[in-house]
């Protein structure tokens, strides 16, 4: 079964289109979604949740349609945005209470667990928490009611190394279980890069790939050499190239180059720069 | 709906105390001094904002938006504010309700018919200063709802002059005016249901 499937997906503002969009997350993956500000990253988590209306297309989330009864399959959904919206008088005791009377499948254990983990203080209100708390405190919230998919929309932007660090760490131990999958949104790679199994990029509204990470890497390289060697190539083995007057890089196709050629192994940021300058 | 109701609780208790320590003042003050209606009535309408309050809070703190990520309906959103509100109207009521009955029978003047009046004048004042603005909250957001809630102040004012200097002395036989202040509550009441409806309505087009 498939965590999340979006087909044919359509949503329009005056100053913004999410044009035709179609992603397909299997069950036990982690799918990063990556762009830039104003990409779409979160027009598409909120269309996902429901919190926005679509214009047209289909999603479907842990096998239900979102149009029927979206608030029984979030129950199995565990969401962090960017900010996590607890009102900033409550204290993690109060929060356990009010959650616990929200998810019927709240796991006061797991809580606990967690909050000890990420020694989140106890009896501090939520306004005197730094932003890294708060963020570690909405993870472990969308971790303890049994979800099946986490939705994580820029959860690690703003954080600190450290914090990321443990974070991500969560992230993985979440999908050691094969039914555990989770989208993720951001615009720092490097965090995606550890993390996900596909990658998706997204750039003005539109979906330039969706695609295993670990494909991507071995399909693409990167090459430094003089412009000259760079036009030597044979047709369409460079997708990309940036020319300065010391020599030339490129991205290129691993299988359109000749053996006797250095590839260099191509980041996914680096990938995402080059792909999005293509695009224009 | 527990969570919800209980997070708005834990907010009251926070945020609102004031509120109730000032209604508790004047509902204190109005049993010993003599028959002041804005000792009377202005503990109802400051509990009347209180949904509006919290729905402020929440805005401040993403909440309404991060409640839609959980597994609430936006009815449900709406409705937790609206049970809280009458809620503690109701609450409200009922202790002026007692603090005013104990100080007519201990002055003689109990008669059941003006007590029903005055409950009924609060229930109505209470609910109106929660129905009128709590649509345009849940559509606009709290700053062009406190706008409408300004001039919902205002149009009160405006009946309660009408009220008081019109409809008073010979012309009240003819009216009937205690029939139909016995009747604001019923027709508050009937307001706060059609003001929830409403609300749910322009909330669950509201894109968050």
């Amino acid at each position: 079964m498939n965590a999340l499937e979006i087909k044919n997906l359509n949503k329009t503002y005056p100053d913004f289109k999410l044009d035709n969009l179609n992603l397909t997350l299997p069950s036990g993956c982690i799918m990063g979604l990556i762009g830039e500000n104003g990409a779409g990253k979160s027009t598409t988590v909120r269309l996902i949740l429901n919190m926005i209306r679509k214009d047209s297309g289909s999603i479907t989330i842990l096998g239900r349609s979102h149009e029927c009864k979206i608030e029984l399959t979030k129950e199995e959904v565990g969401v962090v945005m960017d900010e996590v919206g607890i009102p900033e008088c409550l204290t993690v005791k109060q929060v356990e209470k009010i959650m616990k009377n929200t998810f019927r499948s709240w796991d006061e254990n797991e809580f606990r667990r967690l909050i000890n983990k990420l020694s989140i203080p106890e009896n501090k209100q939520f306004k005197d928490f730094s932003r890294g708390m708060k963020m570690k405190l909405g993870t472990a919230i969308a971790m303890s009611h049994n979800s099946k998919l986490l939705i994580l929309d820029e959860a690690t932007s703003g954080l600190d190394p450290v914090v990321r660090d443990e974070v991500v760490e969560m992230f993985n131990d979440f999908t050691r279980d094969e039914n555990h999958s989770i989208l993720i949104s951001s615009h720092i790679v490097s965090d995606l890069e550890k993390l996900c199994d596909y990658i998706a990029f997204l750039h003005k509204g539109k979906l330039l790939l969706c695609e295993e990470k670990d494909k991507l890497l071995s399909e693409y390289g990167l090459i430094h050499c003089t412009a000259e060697a760079l036009q030597s190539l044979p047709e369409g083995a460079v997708r990309f190239k940036k020319e300065n007057p010391y020599g030339a890089k490129a991205m290129v196709l691993r299988s359109k180059v000749p053996a006797s050629i250095n590839i260099c192994p191509i980041s996914i940021e680096e990938l995402f720069v080059f792909m999005v300058k293509e695009a224009g | 709906m527990k969570g919800l109701l209980l997070k708005d609780w834990y907010m009251i208790k926070k945020y609102c105390r004031a509120y109730l320590v000032i209604a508790a003042i004047l509902i204190a003050v109005s049993v010993v001094a003599e028959t002041n209606l804005f000792l009377l009535f202005y503990p109802c309408m400051l509990c009347g904002v209180i949904p509006v309050n919290l729905l402020s809070y929440d805005e401040r703190s993403n909440w309404l938006r991060y409640s839609c990520t959980m597994p609430y309906t936006k009815k449900q959103i709406v409705s937790a504010k609206y049970l809280i509100g009458i809620l503690s109207q109701l609450a409200l009521i009922a202790l002026t309700g007692i603090a005013q009955g104990i100080k007519m029978t201990l002055n003689g003047s109990f008669e059941f018919k003006d007590f029903a009046v005055f409950i009924s004048v609060m229930l109505a004042l209470a609910t109106l200063s929660s129905s009128i603005p709590l649509p345009f909250v849940f559509k606009m957001g709290v700053e062009k709802g406190r706008i409408a809630y300004y001039v919902m102040i205002g149009v009160l004012c405006a009946a309660s002059f009408f009220a008081a200097n019109v409809i008073r002395g010979e012309k009240q036989a003819e009216f009937g005016v205690n029939t139909v202040f016995a009747a604001l509550g019923i027709v508050g009441v009937g307001i706060y249901f059609l003001s929830w409806r409403l609300s749910v309505k322009l909330f669950s087009k509201r894109e968050m």
